[in-house]
């Protein structure tokens, strides 16, 4: 009886893998260094603005994590997001209509569509992700810009409500700086971590995308329906893309559609430094959220230190190595053991 | 009797048509496009102007296509050559700068050699870097270059502040800029690269061992071949590719900077696709690259001749790389009945 109480409050109390654990203790003590140098840092108006910078990163990495774990890999989403909020805005600036709802959903819609286009790509021609979504990244950019158009928006123009949606706190606090807060896109991020949790956790759908991205061959002929599946896949890539176009203008305070495109390896290396394994069929949520957060972080914090952006990106580089090497070389000892050998 | 002599023969001829059937449509489209285009704009394409300046980009940008090329050979991929050249470009641009050791008019001859070996040293080493991740550490090859892209671009972006490094050495730029005739000097160079990597692919033990890897790794693997060296070795030879294109970048601008040339990725990819080479490994010519690159050079300058804006040629770049590997799709499903049963045993 007592056993197996204790079994069951262990399984559901989920240990946290290794990766998630040097990622905390790196957190943590780049933190501690940071703070020792510059107090300042420790405040809640570093936090904050640390959320509202990287809620855009955010809703892309949870999008990018389940592809990588489907096996596959996005670098169109960028030019997805900025596709669909653009033609949004263009939208509601033409026939009027200043309304935050319709901005996300015509962006998602953009997006979703936009990603059918991929998966289906992807599907039936059995090609490398990679690739696909190269091509597709510089054919839907290039037909924006071509002819839909680049003149960036000032903010005297755009909707208002979009404006107002960017700068929107559900916590306002003030200090000697004046005020600050803890924006509204935190509500909209712990949503969308809910309902991809949900999905990867609870239902078949979830189960369905691990099994592709560990063996896709196995995962037909048990019955998975391959092409529905990447179908969501994508798809659910390009609505968080289409969610976050809007977000990431509202935030901004500018409308420029020549902006964020060529950033997507980076969100990409924020879900890998978390953990998410390249090769598909492993993944958590936490460790993407720590992931994102670690960047962020750099990101963030090198004021503080007395370092310039420039320096950013070799931590992020170092940093990124460190994690693959951990991971990869592991599984290369594992494999080693048990006499596995791969073509990878 | 005769017959079946008659049909196997007729067999191997189709299979050799076959096998090469990529780079004859690749052909087929270079011709025509040459064709259309001499057509559509005549003289303004085919004057001796355009066609040197066709030159002196082909030859900055093939480097970083050949090794490319050589990355998918072995079913991988470097998506850090654009960030290595940018590095090595930087750091032979502070020696060249005076800024480290002062130029005088003795020692010119010496501090271009010195920032040479400098720039070639440090592409090396960075290919170095990314074959052990990849080979000894077993990270998956895309991974491994995204991280270290990042990390070059990063030590580069650390040493400059993202501003850019000018040269002081005369000598230096004029050889990137003069001519034998209307040939220019890194043009020569690169066609040379290019015959030398050519027969080293396909004469050179290692050069063949390379395709093995890309066909299958762990048959090489049991084959008894060290596929571990074999692996850091190409690696360190892309490196080298783009520590030249590094060489050639900052004599053209006379200047160096980080993420400069940053468009040659998806370029470099695209051509490598385009060439015949195919992502999981084992296929594609030397040949292919020289076609893929005149054609989307000849293409790049019907575009500025006819004024489009840059971000159409990304349109058509991407719809182009989407195609042909469509096009090869089908054209390898023909052929996949006979060759499932082969890989099937050869996985196992």
């Amino acid at each position: 009886m007592d056993s197996t109480k204790q079994g069951n409050i262990k399984m559901n109390k989920r240990k946290l893998t290794d990766m998630e654990k040097y990622l905390l203790i790196i957190m943590i003590g780049y933190i501690i260094l940071v703070s020792f140098v510059n107090p300042m840092f420790l405040s809640f108006e570093t936090l904050f603005d640390m959320f509202r910078s990287g809620s855009g990163t955010m809703i892309l990495a949870l999008g990018v994590m389940i592809v990588i774990i489907s096996g596959g890999i996005d670098v169109s989403f960028t030019s997805i997001a900025i596709i669909g909020a653009y033609c949004a805005i263009n939208l509601m600036l033409k026939f009027n209509i200043n309304n935050i709802y319709f901005a996300f959903l015509v962006s998602g819609s953009i997006g979703i569509f936009l990603g059918s286009i991929n998966a289906i790509i992807i599907y039936f021609f059995k090609l490398p992700t990679l690739i696909v979504t190269l091509g597709t990244s510089s054919v839907f950019y290039g037909f924006m810009t071509t002819f839909i158009g680049t003149k960036s928006i000032p903010l005297a123009q755009m909707p208002s409500s979009l404006v107002d949606f960017g700068s929107k706190n559900i916590l306002t606090l003030s200090s000697e700086h004046g005020n600050y807060g803890l924006s509204v896109f935190i509500i909209i991020i712990v949503i969308l971590l809910f309902i991809t949790w949900f999905i990867m956790q609870k239902t078949m759908l979830g189960r369905k995308i691990i099994a592709i991205g560990n063996n896709e061959e196995f995962a037909k002929r048990i019955g998975v329906n391959i092409l529905q599946t990447k179908l969501f896949i994508y798809c659910y890539m390009g609505l968080l893309s289409g969610i976050m176009g809007i977000i990431y203008f509202s935030d901004l305070k500018i409308v420029n559609p020549v902006t964020l495109v060529g950033s997507e390896l980076m969100i990409i290396a924020a879900v890998v430094i978390g953990g998410v394994k390249l090769t598909g069929g492993h993944g958590t949520i936490l460790g993407t959220v720590l992931g994102v957060l670690l960047i962020q972080l750099f990101k963030s914090t090198l004021v503080f230190l007395g370092l310039s952006t420039s320096w950013n990106d070799l931590f992020i580089g170092c940093i990124l190595i460190f994690s693959v090497c951990i991971i990869s070389y592991k599984e290369k000892l594992r494999n080693q053991k048990e006499l596995r050998f791969s073509n990878q | 009797m005769e017959n079946v002599q008659l049909k196997s023969r007729i067999d191997i001829l189709l299979k050799y048509s076959k096998k090469d059937v990529g780079l004859s449509v690749l052909g087929i489209a270079t011709i025509m496009v040459t064709f259309i285009l001499s057509i559509t704009l005549g003289k303004s394409f085919f004057s001796i102007n355009n066609f040197q300046s066709m030159m002196f980009q082909i030859s900055e940008f093939g480097f970083l296509a050949l090794g490319m090329s050589i990355a998918m050979l072995t079913g991988g991929i470097d998506l850090s050559i654009v960030s290595n050249a940018g590095l090595s470009g930087v750091l032979a641009a502070f020696v060249m700068s005076g800024k480290i050791i002062p130029i005088t008019d003795s020692n010119q001859m010496f501090i271009i050699i010195l920032a040479i070996v400098v720039a070639i040293t440090n592409s090396i080493l960075c290919g170095l870097v990314n074959g052990v991740l990849i080979a000894k550490i077993s990270v998956p090859p895309i991974i491994a270059t995204l991280g270290t892209m990042i990390l070059f671009n990063g030590i580069g972006m650390a040493l400059t502040n993202g501003e850019s490094v000018g040269l002081l050495v005369d000598d230096y730029w004029k050889f990137g800029t003069s001519t034998i005739g209307v040939i220019p000097y890194i043009f020569i160079i690169m066609v040379i690269t290019m015959i030398l990597i050519n027969i080293f692919l396909s004469k050179h033990k290692l050069g063949k061992q390379i395709y093995l890897i890309g066909e299958n790794k762990i048959a090489s693997l049991f084959s008894g071949q060290n596929t571990e060296r074999i692996i850091i070795r190409i690696y360190m030879i892309i490196g080298f590719l783009s520590g030249i294109a590094s060489l050639i970048m900052i004599s053209r601008v006379n200047s160096a900077r980080m993420g400069f040339g940053d468009t040659y990725q998806l370029q470099a990819i695209l051509v490598a696709v385009l060439a015949g080479y195919d992502p999981n490994g084992g296929k594609g010519k030397v040949l292919g690259v020289v076609l893929g690159i005149t054609l989307l050079q000849f293409l790049q300058s019907a575009f500025t001749i006819l004024n489009f804006t840059p971000y159409s040629k990304k349109l058509i770049w991407g719809s182009m790389l989407l195609i042909v590997m469509i096009i090869n799709y089908f054209l390898n499903k023909e052929r996949k009945p006979r060759k499932v049963a082969v890989k099937e045993v050869s996985k196992k």
